[in-house]
C-alpha cells in the first residue's frame, strides 16, 4: 500500500503544501487574468492542467534520452521550451477541430499557456526533485490540479467581489493581489505537513 | 522617431510591472531582498536588450508563420548564456534566483517587446526599447524589494536600516508569499491613485 | 510543400547556430561551475576548523538500514549507505580536527549542518550551510546566535533542553532546532566509530 501512499503524499505536496501559485510564484499571469469569470477559469484550468502533464511526460524523455546520454544538459532551457510550445501549438488545433466553443470561450489564452511559467516551471522541477517517468507525469497532473483549483477559488472570490464595493483605485488588479494574499496565508498554514 | 522617449518611457508611462503587469512571476519570488531584486532585473535587462536587437536584426529573414518559435530560440538562447555566466562568476545570486533564471524565457514582457516593437522597428530604437523596457522592470523589482527587505527584515541590501528593536521583530509576512502579494496588490492601487490624480 | 520545407530549415538553421553559439558558451563555463562548487565546501570546512588548512577525505560504510523505495523518485535505494567526514590537517602538517555534514529533515526543508570537531571529540564550530524552514523561525537555526550554542558541546550534551540536553532549542522552532542537534548527535557517533576504527 505504499505505493497508494506515497501518490497521496505527492497529491497533497503538490496541490496544498507547495502549490504552484499561492507558495511557488508559477502561474501567475493566467491567475490575475483569467480569474474574473468561473466558467473561463475552469476551462483554462483544464487546459492548464492537459498541458502540464503532457509537457511533464515529454519534456522527461527528453531531457532522459537526449540531453543526458549527449551531454547536452545545457541545452535544457531551449529543448524544452520548444517542447512546451509545440505541444501548446498541438492543443489549440485539437481544441479548434473538436470543441470550437471552448475554443472560442479561451480565446487569446490559449496560445498564452506557452508563456504560463507553471508549465516550464514544472518540467524543470521535475528534473531537479529527481522525479522518475511516473513520478514526473503524476507531479505535473497534481501540480496543474492546484493552480486550477486556486485559479476556480479565485474566481469565485471575484465574481463575489463585482457586487461589492472596493475603492476605485483598488479596482481590477491591485484587489485581486490582495485577495491573492490573503488565500497565499491561508495555504502557508499547509507548510509544516509531514506524513 | 524621438529616441529618448523610446528610451525612458519603460521606466513610469509604459512600466512593464506596474502599467502594463507583465512579468508578474518573477517579480513576486525573487523581490524577498534587494539583492536578488537586482540580480533578476539586471539578468533580464541582458536578454531583453540581446534579444530585441538580434531580432530587429534578422526580422526580415524570419517567415511570419514561424516568428513565435524563432524569437523563442534566440529568447531562450540568450537565458541559457545568463544563467551559465551566472552560475559560474556569481553562484550566490544564481543559487538565490533558482527556478526563475530559465524562467526568463518565459517573461511575457521579453515576448512581448519581441512580438510588439523589436519585428518592426530598426536596431537602434530597438536596442533603447529593450534596454529601457529593462531598467523599468529593475525599476519596479528594486522598489518591491526594498519595501519587503525594509518591512520583513529590517534591512536594505543586508545593511540594517530599522532599529534593533524592530529587526528582533520585524513583519515577517512581508518576506514570505502572503506580503508579497498584499504590498503588490497596495502597491499597485496606489500607483493607479497617483495616476488618476494627474 | 516547398513552403514548409523552408519553414522546417530556417528553423533548423536557427536552432543550429543557437546550439552552437551555447555549447561554446558552456564549454567556457562548465569548468568554473564545477570548481564553485568543490570551492564552497572547502569554505564551509574552514569556516567550522580554522586550524586546518589541508582536507583529507575518508568514507566508512554504516550498517545497512532498509530504506522504503519510493516508487516515484529516481532515488537509489542500495543498502550500503556511506558516512563521510574530512580529516583536518594544519599548517604543520599534524591533526588538527575533523569535519562532517549532518543532515536531517526538520519542518519543511532537509536541514544540512557543516560540522567541526577538535581532536577532544568536542564541536568546534558549526554552521548550517542548507536550509529552507520558516524564516523568521526555523530559518534561524542560521544565525549566528544558534549556531554559537554548539561550541566546545561533546556527544552527551548534544540534545534539545527539552529533551534533556544542552542546547537550548530556538522559540518556536523545537523542530528545526531539535533536526540540526540530533543530526549533529548521530553524525558525531559514526565519527567516533571511524576514528576508533582506524588506528591511527
Amino acid at each position: 500500500m505504499s505505493f497508494i501512499t506515497q501518490i497521496f503524499t505527492l497529491a497533497v505536496f503538490a496541490i496544498f503544501v507547495n502549490n504552484f501559485v499561492l507558495s511557488k510564484f508559477l502561474g501567475l499571469c493566467p491567475y490575475i487574468g483569467v480569474s474574473k469569470k468561473i466558467d473561463s477559469a475552469v476551462g483554462m484550468g483544464m487546459a492548464v492542467i492537459f498541458v502540464m502533464t503532457m509537457a511533464s511526460t515529454f519534456t522527461w524523455l527528453i531531457q532522459e534520452y537526449l540531453l543526458i546520454p549527449y551531454e547536452l544538459e545545457y541545452l535544457q532551457t531551449i529543448a524544452f521550451i520548444l517542447t512546451i510550445a509545440s505541444l501548446v501549438q498541438l492543443v489549440e488545433m485539437v481544441i479548434q477541430k473538436t470543441a470550437p466553443s471552448l475554443y472560442k470561450a479561451l480565446g487569446v489564452f490559449l496560445p498564452l499557456i506557452t508563456t504560463n511559467c507553471a508549465v516550464l516551471g514544472v518540467s524543470i522541477l521535475n528534473i531537479q526533485e529527481d522525479f522518475n517517468f511516473l513520478g514526473a507525469i503524476l507531479n505535473g497532473l497534481f501540480s496543474g490540479l492546484g493552480f486550477t483549483l486556486v485559479l476556480v477559488l479565485m474566481a469565485g472570490l471575484r465574481e463575489r467581489l463585482e457586487k461589492s464595493e472596493v475603492p476605485e483605485a483598488m479596482k481590477g488588479m491591485p484587489i485581486a493581489f490582495v485577495i491573492a494574499g490573503c488565500m497565499a496565508l491561508a495555504f502557508l498554514g499547509f507548510s509544516g505537513l509531514n506524513f | 522617431m524621438n529616441l529618448w522617449k523610446e528610451f525612458t518611457k519603460g521606466f513610469i508611462k509604459e512600466n512593464p510591472v506596474f502599467i502594463m503587469a507583465l512579468g508578474l512571476c518573477p517579480t513576486l519570488a525573487v523581490t524577498s531582498s534587494v539583492k536578488n531584486a537586482i540580480g533578476m532585473g539586471l539578468a533580464a535587462t541582458f536578454v531583453l536588450t540581446c534579444s530585441n536587437m538580434i531580432i530587429s536584426l534578422i526580422k526580415n529573414l524570419i517567415p511570419d508563420k514561424i516568428r513565435i518559435p524563432c524569437f523563442i530560440i534566440v529568447i531562450a538562447s540568450f537565458v541559457t548564456i545568463v544563467d551559465l555566466v551566472m552560475n559560474a562568476y556569481t553562484p550566490e545570486i544564481h543559487k538565490n534566483l533558482g527556478l526563475f533564471i530559465p524562467l526568463i524565457v518565459v517573461n511575457c514582457i521579453i515576448l512581448g517587446r519581441a512580438e510588439a516593437f523589436a519585428s518592426k522597428n530598426k536596431l537602434l530604437p530597438s536596442l533603447l526599447d529593450g534596454l529601457g523596457m529593462g531598467l523599468g522592470f529593475t525599476l519596479a523589482l528594486v522598489l518591491i524589494g526594498s519595501i519587503r527587505e525594509i518591512l520583513g527584515a529590517g534591512l536594505w541590501l543586508g545593511k540594517e536600516v530599522m532599529p534593533d528593536a524592530y529587526i528582533e521583530n520585524p513583519m515577517l509576512v512581508a518576506i514570505l508569499a502572503p506580503g508579497a502579494f498584499i504590498i503588490m496588490g497596495l502597491l499597485m492601487g496606489l500607483i493607479k491613485l497617483v495616476n488618476k490624480g494627474k | 510543400m516547398n513552403y514548409f520545407i523552408k519553414l522546417g530549415l530556417v528553423l533548423l538553421l536557427i536552432t543550429v547556430i543557437a546550439s552552437g553559439i551555447l555549447a561554446y558558451v558552456n564549454g567556457i563555463t562548465a569548468d568554473k561551475i564545477k570548481a564553485n562548487k568543490v570551492l564552497a565546501e572547502q569554505e564551509a570546512r574552514k569556516k567550522v576548523l580554522s586550524a586546518a588548512s589541508r582536507f583529507e577525505k575518508h568514507t566508512k560504510s554504516l550498517p545497512a538500514v532498509k530504506k522504503e523505495p519510493n516508487p516515484l523518485k529516481n532515488v537509489e535505494v542500495t543498502g550500503d549507505r556511506q558516512f563521510v567526514y574530512y580529516l583536518g590537517y594544519d599548517k604543520d602538517d599534524q591533526l588538527a580536527g575533523y569535519t562532517f555534514v549532518a543532515s536531517l529533515y526538520g519542518y519543511s526543508s532537509e536541514v544540512k549542518t557543516m560540522v567541526g570537531v577538535d581532536l577532544d571529540m568536542s564541536i568546534s564550530k558549526i554552521k548550517v550551510i542548507e536550509q529552507a524552514e520558516t524564516p523568521g523561525l526555523g530559518a534561524n537555526a542560521a544565525t549566528a546566535d544558534f549556531q554559537n550554542r554548539f561550541l566546545g558541546m561533546d556527544q552527551e550534551q548534544l540534545k534539545v533542553d527539552k529533551d534533556g540536553g544542552a542546547i537550548k532549542s530556538l522559540t518556536g522552532a523545537t523542530i528545526t532546532s531539535r533536526a540540526v542537534t540530533n543530526s549533529i548527535a548521530e553524525g558525531m557517533k559514526n565519527l567516533k566509530d571511524a576514528v576508533n576504527g582506524e588506528d591511527k
